[in-house]
Order: structure tokens, then C-alpha cells, then sequence
């Protein structure tokens, strides 16, 4: 080969690599989803799905073995004897939880963004192409119901009814056994974090119009709505009468239930995102930049520690510990006590 | 935010959604009419760097120059000292081509970035565009989410046309950017060029890879690309005709036959 035919091709080679690493950059845009079963903890994280001991923060398998080109962007979800989880190539998978292989998979037309909801032996999985599926345990299709615009948050339940939340700026009340729907509301703003639902019957879902939204299940009517001067990349977390949630200017919120009113107002410094995670004697807000902290439910700040990475979501609380999901860090798995100490850290193997 | 992002990125990006809210939200089109404007901004650029290169090809067939190369062709000091008084007297500056090049380079490459921002087809990907949205000119409430539909496509996935009957999609958009981007170079491509010319060889063989090349970044990365992709090559097509540098005889070769004959009538008639 001549050397103007080798220049040609490096020069072409370089430009793949620039090109293809300004646009495929879905690396940096996914965080780690966690959930457990008590003694194994189930994460999705980047291209892998990984099943690790609860006592040391060792792996038991991880599914693919060898990584491809999909991603997981959706917390797996443990139903009976299988793990639910979808991938960004369009397909969910089953997998055995005990060893990881795969029970069988189901194809849609977009990414799986988002984590199904299990409930009434049905699996109800929002895509990323717009469409609610509900499957049988065995992956086969009972129906769809589609919006109009993506399904990025994971749908909620209770009694017969399925509550999913869509990019299309509107909350939809579905029949579980049909797929009719009940009825809609148009919420303003498109949703990326779940609605997060009241044991008597409440959703509160914040938007990209910057409202929180509190919506009476039964028939969908708005109850009140509260604009915040900030954008809310949050899932409201609840706690007796108070909700719990934060800003991206670093404002954390407990506010009244009944209202929206607020009840405190604590300032973190740093976006607050997520859904923060209500323990036992605090609620803990994961911060943007890494940062975990723990207020009282009055809102003093109890202890603060900092995470290498960045933090989407708030920790999964697992007896007294918690298990933080890290993305772009050095790990994407520590476990910590409830009051900020390390137990271990989960470092996949290459 | 750093500089890149400040000066390049987050302008371009709320052009760019300021086009798609003009256009009625038709992400699609504000990618093809985006493309238009930054290239029709940057049309002067390009034609400094047109001509530029222009005057360096004639010089190279100038009878000074060609003296100085047999000349000196064994003192390389001598003959760059040489060719650079020969720029001076003939007016012509060695840089003049690759200047305007190297300015647009970061537009161009800005333009890219804003388009896959555009596409946010994830969560933290919206995050970041939404962190790049100027308040006072867009609003977030009505811009999100992102109409990615144009024709048959996703703009934020890689773009197959299903037909029914067919288990597999037909890449259509892939086709149109490797036909384009072959159509370009070939236009572009002087009409005669020297054998013994290094660039144009160069040249001739970037037009064989470059289709290939932008056909397989087509085919792997989302559609928007692909689409602007093919918007720019054919803005480029008709820059370059508007500035006459265009040679429809390298791909449409009877138009060669045409007016080879015409200049056999010519010469007959005289």
C-alpha cells in the first residue's frame, strides 16, 4: 500500500473515531438501575445486567457475558422467578434470576427506556416507540395501549388500573385487563420521572413545564398544580403528609401534600435529582454532582457524603443500608449505611 | 459550560430549535434549513477558499514556477525561500485556501454536535439540551419533547424503510448519502485532471472512500445525521455550481462527448 493511501485511510479512520464518538455517546447518558430481592441485588448498568451478593458486593453472573452495542437503561424488575429487563436495541428480556439465562424476550420498535410495572401476573412495559405493553409471564402480548410520543417513566398501579405518565405531556388511566382506557389528562409537560402514587389514591408528578401536579386517580382531576422558578428533574417522594423532592438550582422541597404549599425549603448547592429515598429517621437527596444528602423529614441536614460520579436517582434503601447507583464514576455500585459509612463497593470485573 | 459550549454549541443549538419551532416543529426540515443557513453564512469562507485553491493550481502550472522546482529541486531551503517570493510578486498567499478552511471547520463541527443534541433520545441527553436552551428566546414546556419524525423516519435511530413483505429495512437514506456524496466529489473533481498531480490523485481517491466512509456513518449512527449529511452535500452542490466550479461532465459524461464534438465543429469550421 502506497503512503498516500495510508494517510487517506488513517485520516478517514480518525474522522470514524471523531464522528462516531460525538454522536454515540450513550456511555455517559444512562445511570445504574437497581432492585433486590434481600439477598441478591439486580442492576442494569451500561452493557450489562448484573445479579451481585448483598453481603459483599461480589458478582453471581452478569447477563450478556460479553458485552455488544446495547445498553440498559431501565431497572431490571423481579417478578417470581424472573428478571424483566429491557435494553436499548428494543429488547426485553427474562432472565433467570438465579443464573442469568435468558427465559425468553420480547421485541418492540424503540429502546426500553424505562422499567415495567408487575402487577395482576402482568407485565406492563412502556417503550420507548410510545406504546404500553402488557405481557403475560410468559412474554406473550395481551395488549398495547399507545401514546403519542415516547414512554420514558415507569408506569404505577393499584386495584385494576395501570397510571402511565408520558413524554406526550399527559398522564393516562388504563385498564389493567384490557388496555381500555379510563381517562387522560393533559399535565402541560412532558414526564421523564414517574408519577409516584399515595396509598389513598394520589399522583404527584412534576414536569419539564415545572409544576408539580397532584391528580385524584379516580377520575383524573387535577387537584393542584405549583410552578417552581427552576426545572424539576425529580420524582416526589412521600412521607406521611409531606412530599418530598428537589431542583436544578439545588433547592430541596418538602412541601404539604394537601397543597403543594411549602413546608421547608433546604438548599443543597448542586441540581437535586432523582427520587430521594425516605428511610426510617430521614430522607436522602442524591445531587447531580455526586453528592448524597440526608435530611431530617423537618429538613436539617443530618450527614452529607460525596460520591466519585454523578448521581440520577436516589439510593435503593436495602434493611439499614443503602445501595447507590453511580453513573460516570469510578464504580457504579457502593452500598453505605444509613448513616453515610461505606460497606462495600461494586467494581465489575472486565 | 466551557467555551466550546458557550460560543458554538449552545448558539447553534438554539438556531436550530428556533428554525424547528419555526417550521411548525418539523425536526427535519429545521435540520435541512439549519444546514442552508450555517452554510450560506459560511459561503464566503468558502469562496476564499475556492479561489484559493484555484490560484495555487494555476501557479502550479506556471512557467516560474516549474523553473524554480527543476531549478532547486535539490535544495529544499532555497526553494521554499524562492516560492515564497514567487507568492509575493504573483500575489497569491499559500494559505489563503487553508485558512477559510480551518475557520469553518468548527462550524461545521458545531453544527454536527447541535444536531445530535437535537435528538436527545435519552434522559440525561434531554437534560443536557434542555441545560442548553436559552429561556428567554424558547420555551422548554412547548419545545419538549422533540418531534423526531420526518417521512418514514426516527430521526434519533438509524433509519430503515420497511416495506411490507420484506423481514429486513432498506437503508434508503444510507443509499442518498453515498450517491450524494459521490455526486459532489465528482463535481467538484477538475474536469482534466494531471496525472502527475499529487492533489488531484489525492482527490480522486477521496471520492471512491468518502461515499463509503459517510454511507457507513449513515448506516450506524441516527438518521437526523444522515439527513444532514445529504442537506450538506447538496447545499455544497449548489454552492459550487452558483460559483461555476461545478463539472457535470464528470458524472454525466455525455455532456464530455457533447461538447468535445462542439470544439471538433469549432476547430473545423475554422
Amino acid at each position: 500500500m502506497n503512503k498516500r493511501k495510508t494517510t487517506l485511510i488513517f485520516t478517514l479512520i480518525l474522522a470514524t473515531v471523531l464522528l462516531t464518538s460525538c454522536s454515540a455517546g450513550l456511555s455517559g447518558s444512562s445511570w445504574p438501575g437497581i432492585s433486590t430481592n434481600g439477598d441478591t441485588f439486580y442492576v442494569a448498568n451500561l452493557a450489562h445486567v448484573y445479579a451481585i451478593r448483598a453481603t459483599d458486593g461480589s458478582m453471581i453472573w452478569r447477563y450478556p457475558e460479553k458485552a455488544s452495542r446495547t445498553m440498559y437503561f431501565a431497572a431490571p424488575v423481579l417478578v417470581e422467578n424472573q428478571l424483566i429487563a429491557g435494553d436499548y436495541q428494543k429488547i426485553l428480556h427474562s432472565l433467570n434470576p438465579t443464573t442469568g439465562t435468558e427465559n425468553w424476550s420480547f421485541q418492540a420498535n424503540g429502546p426500553w427506556i424505562a422499567s415495567p410495572l408487575v402487577a395482576n401476573d402482568t407485565i406492563f412495559a412502556p417503550n420507548g416507540d410510545g406504546s404500553l405493553y402488557a405481557l403475560d409471564l410468559n412474554g406473550n402480548l395481551k395488549w398495547k395501549f399507545t401514546a403519542t410520543r415516547a414512554l420514558w417513566s415507569q408506569p404505577v398501579g393499584n386495584g385494576d388500573t395501570v397510571y402511565q405518565a408520558s413524554m406526550d405531556k399527559t398522564i393516562y388511566a388504563i385498564e389493567m385487563a384490557t388496555g381500555a382506557l379510563k381517562w387522560s389528562k393533559d399535565l402541560g409537560g412532558a414526564v421523564i420521572y414517574s408519577p409516584t402514587l399515595s396509598a389513598d389514591g394520589m399522583l404527584y408528578v412534576a414536569t419539564l413545564a415545572r409544576e408539580l401536579i397532584a391528580v385524584n386517580t379516580e377520575d383524573g382531576e387535577i387537584l393542584w398544580r405549583r410552578k417552581f422558578t427552576e426545572s424539576l428533574w425529580s420524582q416526589p417522594a412521600i412521607h406521611e403528609d409531606t412530599l418530598f423532592f428537589g431542583d436544578l438550582s439545588g433547592k430541596a422541597y418538602g412541601v404539604s401534600r394537601t397543597d403543594g404549599a411549602d413546608i421547608w425549603t433546604q438548599s443543597l448547592t448542586e441540581p437535586v435529582t432523582g427520587r430521594p429515598t425516605v428511610t426510617e429517621e430521614s430522607v436522602v437527596f442524591a445531587t447531580e454532582n455526586g453528592n448524597l444528602v440526608a435530611l431530617s423529614f423537618t429538613g436539617e441536614r443530618l450527614w452529607s457524603k460525596t460520591i466519585e460520579g454523578k448521581l440520577y436517582n436516589g439510593p435503593v434503601q436495602f434493611d439499614d443500608k443503602l445501595l447507590i447507583g453511580i453513573a460516570l464514576g469510578d464504580s457504579p455500585l457502593k452500598l453505605v449505611t444509613t448513616a453515610g459509612q461505606d460497606v462495600w463497593t461494586f467494581i465489575p470485573p472486565k | 459550560m466551557n467555551i466550546w459550549d458557550s460560543l458554538i454549541i449552545t448558539p447553534f443549538i438554539n438556531t436550530l430549535l428556533f428554525i424547528y419551532n419555526l417550521v411548525g416543529q418539523n425536526f427535519g426540515v429545521a435540520i435541512i434549513l439549519f444546514t442552508l443557513v450555517i452554510r450560506l453564512v459560511t459561503h464566503p469562507l468558502m469562496v476564499k477558499q475556492i479561489k484559493g485553491a484555484q490560484a495555487m493550481q494555476d501557479l502550479q502550472k506556471n512557467e516560474k514556477w516549474l523553473k524554480i522546482q527543476e531549478k532547486y529541486k535539490g535544495d529544499k531551503e532555497k526553494l521554499a525561500q524562492e516560492q515564497m517570493a514567487l507568492y509575493k510578486e504573483l500575489g497569491v498567499s499559500p494559505f489563503s485556501s487553508c485558512l477559510p478552511t480551518l475557520i469553518q471547520l468548527p462550524i461545521i463541527f458545531g453544527l454536527y454536535q447541535a444536531v445530535i443534541y437535537g435528538m436527545a433520545t435519552t434522559p440525561i441527553d434531554l437534560l443536557n439540551l434542555i441545560r442548553h436552551i436559552y429561556p428567554a428566546l424558547l420555551k422548554v414546556e412547548t419545545l419538549i419533547p422533540l418531534n423526531n419524525r420526518f417521512l418514514w423516519m426516527d430521526l434519533s435511530q438509524p433509519e430503515r424503510l420497511n416495506i411490507p413483505g420484506l423481514e429486513f429495512g432498506i437503508p434508503v437514506l444510507v443509499a442518498v448519502v453515498v450517491l450524494t456524496t459521490y455526486i459532489q466529489g465528482k463535481l467538484t473533481q477538475p474536469a482534466n485532471p494531471n496525472p502527475k498531480d499529487q492533489t488531484a490523485a489525492m482527490g480522486s481517491m477521496m471520492n471512491l472512500y468518502m461515499p463509503l466512509f459517510m454511507g457507513y456513518l449513515a448506516y450506524t449512527l441516527a438518521s437526523g445525521l444522515a439527513l444532514y449529511f445529504v442537506a450538506s452535500n447538496l447545499v455544497g452542490i449548489g454552492q459550487y455550481a452558483m460559483l461555476g466550479k461545478v463539472n457535470w461532465a464528470n458524472v454525466f459524461p455525455f455532456l464530455k462527448k457533447k461538447d468535445e464534438k462542439a470544439g471538433k465543429g469549432k476547430n473545423k469550421n475554422r
